[in-house]
Parts: C-alpha cells; structure tokens; sequence
C-alpha cells in the first residue's frame, strides 16, 4: 500500500507546474555550472592541475545540486502533511486501510522518486563527456550515492516538520531552520566531535571525493531514520488526539 | 446476522474532559443511523472514531467482524467516510481523484474504471469527470466526498453532515441516495437538519454535552403516545397523576401529548379520564415528532 500512496502523491506532484518548473531550473543551473567547470578547468594549465576533471565536476556541480536539493526539499515536503491537515483532506489517508507508517513512507518514496530525477541531471551532465575523456564513473557514482543520501535525509526532516505543524510555511521554514543548522555545525572550530559529526557538509564531502565509507552512508541513514521516527510518533500523537 | 457496526463503550476523553460518554451501538444491513445533537454534542468525535481517524479513549469498535484496534486494515476496508469538509485535493480532477481514491482503497486496476463509473452514477457526476474540483460548486463537491466513499462499495457509510451545502432537490436526491445504498449496507449520519434525519433514518442516537441521552427508533414503539383533547383545562401534573398515564405533555391550549404506563390499555386510560369528571373530546394514536424527542432528550425529559 505505500508503494500505491507513493505513485498517487508522486503522480499528484507531477501534475503541479511547480514540479516541473523546479526541474527546468535545476537544468539550467546546473548545465550552466558544468559548462563553467569544463572552461575553468580546460583554461588551468596542466601543472596546476592538482584535481582531475572528474573531481572538479564532483566537487562543484555535485555541491550546487546539493544546494539546490536543500533549497527545494522542504518546499517540497510542507504541504505533504501541513496542507492536508488545514484542508481536511487527510482524512482520505487516515480513513484508507493504511498505517501511520505506509502513509509516512508512501510520502517519503514519493519525494525521494522526484528528487532522484534531480540527483541524475549531474550524472547524465557528466556522462556526455565519457564519449571524449576518460571520466572516473566510481568517483561520480560515489558522488551521486551521496546526494541521493542527501536527499532522503532532507525529505525525512521536511517532513517530520510537516507532520508537526498545520502551517505549511511554518513547516517549510522550520525545515529551513534545521537544514541550516546542520549546515553550519562544523564552521564552529570549538565545537565537541559530535557536534562537528552531526553536520552534513563533511559526510557528503567524503562522498564527492569518491570515499564511500560505511560510517558516512550510516550517517545518512541514521539521520533519516530518527526524522521519520519523529514524524511517526508525531502522526500516532495526532490520532491519539 | 452479523452486525457490521459494534461499538462497546466507546469514549473520548481530551485533557481530563470526557467529551464522549461511553457508547454502545449496533448496526445491522438496512439500518439508517442519525446522529443528533447540538453542537459539540461529539457527533464528529464519534463518528473519526468509527472510521480510525481518531483514537478511542477506551471501548471497542468492531467493524465487519474486525477489530478497528487489532485488525485496522481489515476493518478500514469496510467504511466509507465522508467528514464534515469534504476531503478534496482541488487541483485534480474528479476522475483523478476517484481514481486516486480507488487506489488508496485496494481496488485492483481492472476494477478501477467500473467502480468510478458506479460512484459517479450514483452521485450524479456523470458529465463531470474531466472537471477539476476547484472548479466545481460546493454541492457538486460535495457530490465528489460522496462518491469517494462509496467508490469501493463499503459495508459501513459514515457521512457528517453530507447534507451541507446541498440545495433542496439536491437534499432529496441524496436522501434517496442514502436509502437506496442502505439496501445493503449500514449508515451513520449527522445532520443539524432535524427533518433530514426523520426522513432517512430507522434509528436515532441524542447526543447532549458527549452523553448519549436516547438510542432508539426515531418512533418509539414500545412507548405509543396518544394526542388527547379535553373540554376542561387541568394541569398537566393532574393528568400525569392518573395510574394509567405515564407522561403527559400540554401542546395547545385543549390539547395534551399522553404516554401510558405499561400494560395499560387506552380504553383503562378513558375509563380513568372520565371518572375524573372530565369531558374527552379526543383520544387518538399520535407519533411523537423527531423534533420533541430531540427537544425532550436534550432538555432532561429522556433520560
């Protein structure tokens, strides 16, 4: 059932102009930043060239779709819970035969499914060079696990922020909120280790680097699990009244 | 037969206020149930209750057989719930969102496309499946929520107020509606419309501040009342003292609503008038309106 729940929102996503805007957008950028990654990096004399090509378009084209992800994700997620509980139409979902949890993760397939159109643009970008050069496939893999990764834990988040507000732009900007502080733990030099480990930009770093390293992906992972936890107990909370 | 609807002291209570009193409740196939009462009586309390949206404080409800707490799945496959605001996504459009509801409800695809045409016959939205919702008037979306619950043809219709919103001969076809699909099915229903629950239901819960202050047939039949008409005018108390009659009411100036004690006959009740030295001008079979039940339940006369 929350495979059936993830093709009806995402379906219901895609009917919407602002998915498909969103997506045009993201081309854009990110084409435009591929194209000034590949001149940068042919006009580099070649002693200058600490990197190779496959580490430049990693670490900039993978870092803007990362940005970009962030910007978009709890826009996305919002109006997941928050709209349907001011309109009233949850009652549709909480009246079907499905459990909190098949309601849950039938939203989360469903915003993961449409960010994954996203996450593929910098591969798809890349692969048109693999004809012409010799692209490092592991390293942009890698790369792309990791904003998959991103991607899951940014929608757990957004919709634990969902679930818990009937505003959907408090939600949106809750999320915001939170996705900023993740950001931003580990500029504080004086901060303990766990503090400097909760935040995102130095696990997704790893990634883009081609470093696939289990406590990374375990990162992610933890991460999107405890969101959903709370956005489940949030919606158990909710029908218990 | 088996009851397609058991609750078992069903209650809900929110920070220490109990807002519904334990309920007990039956429902067989056939059976048309009003909900009544003023407003935060816990009409709406109960009936999210029924349907899974809202957590019982204690009590069962069993739905089909099934467990709504053990087995909500199976149970939940057997209700169709229409709440207050119709459940609508407005950008869709109708057959979208049917389909959608489909979906959500189990249906396998082959079945999909009869089971929308079926609700859209019955709701009267034949020509309106391209339409998008947002686009409809309230009445017709208010047709759109009742074809969602009965899309997949559900054993136990919940409607909340399925009336609001609905012009008089939109009232009337939805009351045919409700009869015709109650052939084969139970229905629960909410309605402020005292006359709506009296055209359409057999049975009747009154509601007063969450306690349940009559369960019954709309037309108690265990409690005939008598219309009886006198020359003289005496108090009500004095008819009511009588040992046949049990209640009596004053409705006009001559005219007084009686129920008899149990075992007394109407003949008894004259003999007993008349041996009082009262002139009887009337003493007839009267069904007691909907309207003075209500007002009676929720002014302490049937506790």
């Amino acid at each position: 059932m929350s495979l059936s729940l993830a093709w009806i929102e995402w379906r219901r996503l895609m009917r919407t102009p602002f998915a498909w805007g969103t997506l045009a957008l993201c081309l854009c950028l990110l084409s435009w930043q591929f194209l000034g990654t590949l001149e940068s990096f042919s006009g580099m004399q070649t002693a200058h060239r600490e990197l190779g090509l496959s580490h430049h378009l990693s670490l900039q084209l993978y870092g803007l779709a990362a940005v970009l992800i962030l910007l978009i994700t709890p826009i996305l997620t919002a109006r997941l819970f928050s709209e349907t509980f001011r309109n009233g139409s949850y009652a549709l979902l909480s009246s079907a035969p499905l459990s909190n949890l098949s309601i849950l993760t039938g939203k989360f397939i469903a915003v993961v499914g449409y960010l994954s159109m996203l996450v593929l643009i910098p591969l798809l970008l890349c692969l048109t060079l693999s004809s012409g050069t010799d692209l490092d496939l592991g390293l942009l893999l890698a790369a792309t696990l990791g904003l998959l990764l991103l991607s899951g834990t940014f929608t757990g988040i957004g919709l634990y922020f969902s679930a818990l507000s009937e505003n959907p732009g408090i939600a949106a900007a809750a999320s915001y909120g939170m996705l900023m502080l993740l950001s931003l733990l580990d500029q504080h030099t004086q901060a303990s280790s766990f503090i400097h480990w909760l935040a995102w930009p130095s696990h997704y770093l790893d990634l883009q680097l081609g470093l696939v390293r289990l406590s990374d992906i375990a990162y992610f992972l933890l991460l999107t699990l405890f969101f959903l936890g709370l956005a489940l107990h949030r919606l158990d909370r909710r029908r218990r009244g | 037969m088996l009851n397609l609807l058991t609750t078992n002291q069903l209650s809900r209570s929110f920070h220490q206020e109990q807002i519904v009193q334990p309920l007990d409740l039956q429902l067989s196939r056939g059976d048309i149930l009003g909900l009544l009462g003023p407003n935060g009586a816990g009409k709406s309390t109960i009936m999210r209750m029924i349907c899974g949206d809202l957590a019982p404080s204690s009590g069962d409800v069993e739905i089909c057989g099934f467990d709504l707490l053990e087995q909500p799945q199976q149970a939940k496959r057997n209700i169709g719930y229409l709440p207050e605001r119709p459940p609508l996504h407005p950008d869709q459009t109708v057959d979208e969102f049917l389909t959608d509801c489909a979906y959500l409800h189990g249906l396998k695809r082959a079945q999909i496309g009869e089971a929308r045409s079926m609700a859209k016959t019955h709701c009267g939205l034949e020509q309106s499946g391209r339409r998008l919702i947002r686009k409809l008037s309230k009445g017709y979306q208010q047709r759109v929520g009742l074809a969602q619950a009965i899309i997949h043809d559900p054993q136990l219709l919940i409607l909340d107020e399925p009336s609001d919103g609905l012009d008089p001969g939109q009232i009337r076809q939805l009351r045919e509606l409700i009869k015709a699909l109650a052939a084969d099915k139970a229905v629960i229903l909410s309605s402020h419309i005292l006359s709506e629950i009296q055209a359409t239901c057999n049975r009747v819960v009154i509601l007063q501040q969450g306690k349940t202050v009559y369960n019954g047939d709309i037309t108690p039949t265990e409690q005939t009342c008598y219309r009886l008409g006198l020359e003289q005018n005496p108090l009500e108390s004095e008819i009511a003292a009588l040992p046949a009659i049990a209640t009596a009411e004053q409705l006009h100036t001559d005219y007084f609503l009686i129920t008899l004690e149990p075992g007394y006959r109407p003949n008894e009740c004259l003999e007993q008038l008349l041996g009082r030295g009262w002139q009887v001008c009337e003493l007839s079979p009267a069904s007691r309106s909907l309207e003075q039940l209500f007002l009676q339940a929720t002014t302490g006369g049937l506790q």
